[in-house]
């Protein structure tokens, strides 16, 4: 599904050059949960971008889906990721403008669907993560939790193969953070989305099929708890 | 994506209404000046209906208040010029000579119709001296005016404005039983005031007794040495006369003048407050830019192309002056809707059209610049700063 080979991240200022990540090679396989761990500023954000073609690698290859990502405009990028990827933050980013449902029907604003098409996509997204009795509401009117299914609707809602997680329980409590996570399994075993999260909850890792660890950039370790 | 737009800015609509007041208020003062600009400009296209070239205005002041010496002055005067090859025509005309700064004007009736007219009395060699062509009819002669009712020359609009489009003005006999004039002829423009003057009414009537300005038609060639010379021999015609001459042609740049200038000084002041407002919409979209990079990043991880972050920004703004046109046409539109002001529709239509294009032009010009560092924000990085 998503293959990283020997990527390499350098930030470089005038003065400075900052490796944040260092030869990292990754296989994700279609339908797997995989879960990233690390100390802050390990890179684990870095490396969840340039899977996400948010940010490119200095050096090293990205394949996604048998395609090597290299040379596409930002147009192609683009739809690629508008198709391909769906993305939750840790802080949800949600435009608090919009209700609910317009939120949710964002990723496909940029794709040719009308838009009785969009409300019915976005509706089904929303009856999946359990709020579409929450779909006028805007989202200062919902809790954390309410948040991150929003954001969680937002990324399943054009159907990608990969979701990439970035803390998605990390500003919840415990309550809400199972919640989610029961959520992001759901769509994992169900659907056979792909899911890569970076968290730093040691209990929420254990709970994907993999586990790889980062230190200083470097990917330092990878434990199987079950197979996808 | 319209309808998202249209719900943002509804959400967002306390911040845009100023935005969408300071675009009304340039499209309102932007409609104004194009409306005026396609006024004058339309006026000055049209036919002037006379020709300046080598006429001179000569004011003579014969020094007396007697009516029959002033004729007799007058005669010798038109003896004196009759000799002299380099004048081709001459005519003694009322004070309202063409660019000066003198007008008179006349109430007209016919059949309870009543018009205002400016009214000129003048000789029959009027017409040649200024190449004046007839439209219809013909110029009045010294024949005609020995007769009970008096005769005139009207303009096109005259003829227009009394009796209709389709009605034959020349025969027509306008006013009231002790003071009636008869049409003769009808001459299509007489624009006399400046080049920018509108089509407007205008009677010629035989001259009176008292007049003493005139118009003389020289030949091309007439020197300034042959134009101090005139003014020289005219005045040694008689005891304290004084003749001044001055060119009909810098008579109308003077006069020309008084009109482009004020429009000039209004287009600066017009350009300078649209420059402001289009600073001001700069300023803002910037700001909103930097408020809303998260947006932006989130937009670009969902999908949007940098060239749609562009047109997202782009039209966003053009849809807020969208907003703001539109309750500016809906005033501007009153004015042909009431004719309030006596102008051509088509005026209006103009400088509504060309007042839109402004705005549009402003807009897209403020937005582009924002917009494109907008589409140039890098996701990862906007993402992170939220």
């Amino acid at each position: 599904m998503l293959s990283l080979s020997q990527i390499e991240k350098i930030y470089r200022t005038d003065t400075v050059e900052t490796l944040a990540l260092n030869n990292i090679s990754l296989e994700v396989a279609k339908g797997e949960f995989l879960s990233i761990m690390g100390p802050s500023g390990c890179g684990k954000s870095t490396l969840l971008n340039i899977m996400g073609l948010l940010d490119e690698p200095t050096s090293g290859q990205i394949t996604i889906e048998n395609q090597v990502i290299h040379g596409y405009s930002d147009k192609a990028l683009s739809q690629f990721r508008n198709e391909k990827i769906g993305f939750i933050f840790q802080s949800y980013h949600l435009i608090n403008d919009l209700p609910v449902l317009d939120n949710v029907e964002l990723p496909l604003l940029y794709r040719k669907v009308s838009s009785k098409e969009r409300r019915k996509l976005a509706t089904e997204a929303l009856e999946k993560v359990g709020l579409s009795n929450r779909m006028k509401h805007y989202p200062t009117q919902l809790s954390g939790g309410q948040k991150q299914r929003v954001a969680i609707a937002r990324a399943i809602v054009g159907r990608p193969d990969l979701i990439l997680a970035d803390e998605p329980t990390g500003n919840l409590d415990s309550a809400m953070g199972h919640e989610i996570m029961e959520i992001l399994e759901q769509l994992n075993t169900a659907d056979r989305t792909t899911i890569v999260m970076v968290t730093h909850d040691e209990g929420m890792a254990k709970r994907t099929h993999r586990l790889v660890r980062l230190f200083d950039g470097a990917l330092v370790s990878s434990n199987q708890f079950y197979t996808a | 994506m319209f309808t998202h737009i249209l719900k943002l800015i509804w959400k967002k609509k306390k911040s845009n209404f100023l935005m969408m007041l300071e675009i009304f208020v340039s499209f309102l003062i932007l409609f104004a000046v194009w409306s005026l600009s396609i006024y004058t400009y339309r006026n000055y296209v049209k036919p002037s209906g006379l020709k300046a070239e080598n006429v001179w205005a000569v004011y003579i002041n014969f020094n007396t208040q007697n009516d029959t010496i002033r004729g007799e002055y007058r005669e010798l005067v038109r003896r004196h010029l009759s000799n002299i090859k380099e004048v081709a025509h001459f005519s003694f005309s009322s004070g309202n000579l063409p660019f000066s700064f003198s007008s008179s004007n006349r109430d007209f009736e016919y059949e309870g119709k009543n018009t205002l007219s400016d009214y000129i009395n003048v000789e029959p060699s009027y017409a040649p001296t200024l190449g004046i062509e007839m439209l219809a009819g013909r110029w009045f002669t010294y024949e005609d005016t020995i007769g009970k009712i008096d005769p005139i020359v009207i303009t096109r609009r005259m003829a227009e404005n009394l009796f209709g489009n389709k009605e034959e003005a020349v025969g027509k006999v306008v006013g009231l039983e002790d003071n009636q004039q008869k049409v003769v002829g009808v001459v299509d423009y007489f624009r006399h005031k400046s080049s920018f003057q509108a089509d407007e009414n205008c009677v010629f009537a035989p001259l009176g007794n008292w007049e003493s300005d005139m118009l003389v038609k020289v030949a091309p060639d007439a020197t300034p040495e042959f134009e101090a010379g005139l003014a020289r021999s005219m005045q040694q015609l008689g005891k304290d006369w004084t003749v001044e001459i001055q060119h009909l042609d810098d008579m109308r740049r003077t006069q020309d003048k008084t009109i482009w200038v004020p429009i000039l000084i209004l287009f600066i002041v017009c350009g300078f407050l649209v420059f402001n407002v289009g600073l001001g919409l700069f300023g803002i979209l910037f700001q909103n830019i930097n408020r809303r990079k998260g947006e932006i990043g989130l937009r670009r991880a969902l999908g949007a192309s940098k060239s749609q972050i562009w047109t997202y920004f782009v039209g966003e703004t053009l849809v807020i002056a969208g907003f703001g046109v539109f309750l500016g046409l809906f005033f501007a539109v009153q004015l042909p809707l009431l004719d309030a002001l006596n102008v051509e529709s088509a005026v209006y239509g103009w400088a509504m059209l060309l007042a839109v294009l402004s705005i549009l032009v402003m807009a897209i010009g403020c937005a582009f610049y924002p917009s494109r560092q907008a589409a140039a924000i890098y996701p990862a990085t906007a993402l992170h700063e939220e």
